[in-house]
């Protein structure tokens, strides 16, 4: 058998030394003390500004359906949003699509609301899941009460005093859907026309959502981890987001220099077998 | 006003009407007997050959309708996945139908077992050939990702709606050196089954899959009919676009196409 | 007058609000039941009838259940005009609605058990006749009782019907939150590492539109990250961030050349107007199939 070239070698590569060089860098970068500032995109500044409008007692509900899988990218970008809400002295409302979501989206409302001394009941509270959005969104805006019933506390929803006098999903002023699926076009389809959508997807699914940003359906949006740390920017707070998109950062240039690797590798390969014949 | 009704939109309605009817007239006339035509798509002519080489090899094919749930999509995975049963039915190649939605398997049972008997094979048909894994996405992520490398599949198909778990199975397939054609109607999921699948079928083309793979005329019309529905959505974008640039975005026009009410400025509705 | 969506709501669609409650819990079980006797009477009615009567069954039900969501969402909502007193957001099919998408989540728990049960059966089967790698399935079928007793466990305990004792609540934490929450982060971070492989795999410049994709791909991906802002802006001698408001010409121009510029350019301008080809496509697509199985043309699966 002919000796494979260098350059045959390094086409075929064994995947699992890509796997542990990636690996390497992530962690390494994770912790590194490097911090750069972004350069903030068009749709976190819409994003920023939208809330910015919010008066103080204002309502919003967060549509939170991420669980632990998308920690990484949702967790940061709720995190500084909530902080925001809270600085603008709004009233939230949260709502999931799953128990595990539930469960996350609660613990960390619980952990940062407190963190900041606001009052469970009187300024946020959590609806819990409901099964199915669509069915839930429509209840919502005919008859929010009756839908929801009671809180994740099993606090019958007319006893909260964040809730008192609201009777339908019109009478929020925004919506934020912090998610990694594909939930903003139910949102957009049956919610209230005058109900501001805001979305905060994982970089995957950020794609999909431009088209709905141009027509003006969503009116901003956080991209994964590394919109969170522009939102973090624009705040001037430090959290997850800042270390997790250096991690992005460097892997996406450790991908990028393999990716010219490979390239340069198949031409010289070419060009050893031209001279071969 | 919200967008729960065709009332609160009447254009949006009007256009569901348009597309139903464009629909419903070709299917008429493709029944009686007028020749319609579709092009080519490459990655259903490797079905054969995807087939072929799972039969040489003596390994299984999987098809993996992923998370969809119970409606047109799976319903069109489905099909596919039918004819696709009926065609290795001829070799009695092993297969594996691998579903995250229990409606989908209770319905895959159904079809696999019909595919089986119509290719004359009722014999092959054994129903823990199709399996539902679990309805928690990596869950059922890692069950397919297993059985592709403990089966060594030679063959994988991927047909339906499909999240972050895409890129799992199709570098999974690729592990194990099958041929793989995806399918998807899940936009974000496409970079991932190009970079990983030997054939991928984009968009739209998963609806004319059928079409081309059975050439019954209900549903080349049914195609043609989407098609003249592509034609107006694409005139009324360009039509858009120029009255916009000339009388601006707030033209009675433009609202009425593009905003629920929109109507009213034309019929004095005062909601 | 009473409202007409009213009056057909509370008659028809929900028990009357008058009753007290244990006559609501007495009408509610008597209506389930009386639906469970009518199925299981329905099921051997069915099975007499020749397979064209089946199929005629099946396409009057499909045509039917398709017409009422098809009726609700085109007929006007607003009917003052003759009820002046009646809800103006909804017609009277509209609260029938969430009571078929109830009947819908039912349907899907009963198959729910049906895949469970064949998961289970398979799996059983494969350790009582030691098929090949019959393993796996002990971890399964251990794996799924264990998680199974926990979590129905720890549900009755939330509801208070059990006594929550500590055992229960660390044995649970330990499976979700330790270990199932974990395992689902795992396999989703492994997507990062088969990006890599695949990416490194597939984006060769084997032809000029392979050269494009991949190009782009890679402006793309630097351009969005702080790293892509922070080599541009040195590279063209610019202070980090966005243009100021109140800059020169030469200085918006530059900034225009920079990496993050172009990437969004390229979501937006280039990315976002195909994706919304594609969609309507889809959306088409999707569209005549539904109206294909309504009318019952479709010959697929059905």
């Amino acid at each position: 058998m002919q000796p494979q070239t260098i350059w045959q070698r390094m086409l075929s590569i064994d995947r699992r030394l890509l796997y542990l060089l990636l690996f390497v860098n992530i962690v390494a970068f994770l912790v590194a003390p490097i911090r750069m500032t972004a350069s903030i995109s068009p749709p976190v500044q819409k994003f920023y500004d939208e809330i910015e409008k919010l008066k103080p007692g204002d309502l919003v509900m967060i549509s939170s359906n991420w669980s632990a899988s998308t920690l990484a990218e949702n967790q940061p970008q709720l995190e500084a949003v909530l902080n925001h809400l809270m600085r603008k002295g709004v009233r939230f409302t949260f709502i999931s699509i799953e128990a595990q979501s539930r469960d996350i989206s609660y613990r960390l409302a619980e952990r940062v609301t407190s963190a900041a001394g606001y009052k469970y009941g009187e300024q946020w509270a959590h609806f819990g899941f409901v099964p199915n959005l669509t069915v839930a969104i429509k209840g919502m805006v005919n008859d929010l009460p009756s839908t929801i019933k009671q809180d994740v506390r099993g606090t019958p929803i007319e006893k909260l005093p964040v809730l008192h006098g609201v009777k339908s999903l019109r009478d929020y002023q925004m919506v934020i859907d912090v998610t990694p699926s594909n939930t903003v076009p139910v949102w957009i389809s049956y919610s209230p026309k005058e109900l501001r959508i805001l979305y905060c997807p994982t970089s995957v699914m950020a794609a999909e959502a431009y088209t709905y940003l141009d027509s003006g359906q969503i009116k901003g949006m956080i991209t994964g981890a590394k919109g969170a740390q522009e939102y973090e920017q624009l705040l001037g707070i430090r959290g997850l987001g800042a270390p997790f998109a250096n991690a992005i950062s460097f892997s996406h240039v450790l991908i990028i220099i393999f990716i010219l690797l490979g390239n340069f590798a198949m031409l010289m390969q070419r060009r050893y077998e031209r001279r071969e014949v | 006003m919200t967008y729960q009704h065709a009332q609160d939109n009447w254009f949006a309605a009007f256009v569901i009407g348009f597309i139903a009817l464009a629909v419903l007239i070709n299917i008429l006339r493709a029944r009686v007997g007028a020749q319609l035509y579709i092009r080519r798509i490459p990655g259903l002519d490797a079905i054969d050959e995807a087939i072929g080489r799972s039969t040489e090899l003596g390994r299984p094919v999987t098809m993996i309708p992923g998370l969809t749930s119970f409606g047109v999509v799976a319903v069109q995975a489905l099909t596919i996945f039918k004819y696709i049963t009926q065609q290795i039915a001829r070799f009695a190649t092993p297969m594996r139908l691998l579903t995250g939605d229990p409606t989908v398997f209770a319905v895959a049972q159904e079809a696999i077992y019909d595919a089986y008997n119509e290719a004359g094979r009722p014999d092959l048909y054994d129903a823990d050939n199709i399996r539902f894994l679990s309805d928690r996405q990596f869950a059922f992520a890692s069950g397919v990702a297993g059985l592709i490398q403990r089966e060594r599949v030679a063959a994988s198909f991927m047909f339906g709606e499909f999240f972050a778990e895409s890129l799992i199975f199709a570098e999974t397939g690729n592990m194990v050196g099958a041929i793989q054609i995806a399918g998807t109607t899940s936009f974000t999921q496409v970079p991932f089954f190009v970079a990983a699948c030997d054939y991928t079928i984009i968009g739209d083309e998963f609806y004319a899959t059928s079409a081309y793979l059975s050439r019954e005329p209900v549903l080349l019309g049914s195609l043609v009919g989407q098609d003249i529905a592509k034609l107006f959505f694409a005139l009324t974008a360009v039509g858009g676009a120029i009255i916009a640039s000339i009388a601006g975005t707030d033209a009675p026009i433009i609202k009425l196409l593009g905003q629920p009410g929109g109507w009213d400025a034309f019929f004095g509705g005062g909601k | 007058m009473t409202p007409l969506t009213h009056l057909i709501a509370q008659s028809i669609w929900r028990l009357p609000e008058t009753l007290s409650k244990d006559q609501r819990y007495l009408y509610a079980s008597l209506i389930v039941l009386g639906a469970f006797v009518l199925v299981l009477g329905l099921i051997p009615v069915l099975q007499t009838l020749p397979p064209r009567g089946r199929r005629a069954v099946i396409v009057t039900v499909t045509f039917l259940a398709g017409l009422f969501f098809a009726a609700e969402f085109f007929l006007p909502v607003d009917w003052r005009s003759i009820f002046p007193k009646d809800d103006p957001t909804r017609n009277f099919l509209t609260p029938a609605i969430q009571p078929a998408q109830n009947v819908l989540q039912i349907i899907g728990a009963l198959a729910l058990g049906l895949g469970t049960y064949g998961l289970v059966r398979l799996h059983l089967r494969n350790v009582v006749q030691k098929r090949t790698q019959w393993g796996y399935s002990v971890v399964l079928l251990v794996a799924f009782v264990t998680m199974a007793t926990f979590s129905i466990w720890n549900t009755l305990a939330e509801k208070e019907l059990v006594k929550k004792t500590p055992f229960v609540e660390r044995g649970f934490s330990i499976l979700f939150d330790f270990t199932l929450v974990q395992l689902d982060a795992a396999m989703f971070s492994l997507i990062a590492f088969y990006i890599f492989s695949a990416a490194y795999r597939a984006f060769r410049i084997r032809s000029v539109e392979a050269s494009i994709l991949m190009f782009t791909a890679m402006v793309v991906m630097i351009g969005v990250v702080p790293l892509g802002a922070y080599i541009s802006y040195t590279l063209l001698g610019l202070p980090q961030g966005p243009a100021p408001a109140d800059a020169d010409l030469w200085t918006r121009i530059l900034h225009s050349a920079g990496l993050p510029t172009i990437a969004n350019w390229v979501l937006t301008t280039l990315n976002a107007p195909v994706q919304r080809a594609i969609e309507f496509g889809v959306g088409i697509g999707g569209l005549a199939m539904a109206i294909r199985l309504w009318l019952s043309l479709e010959r697929g699966v059905t």
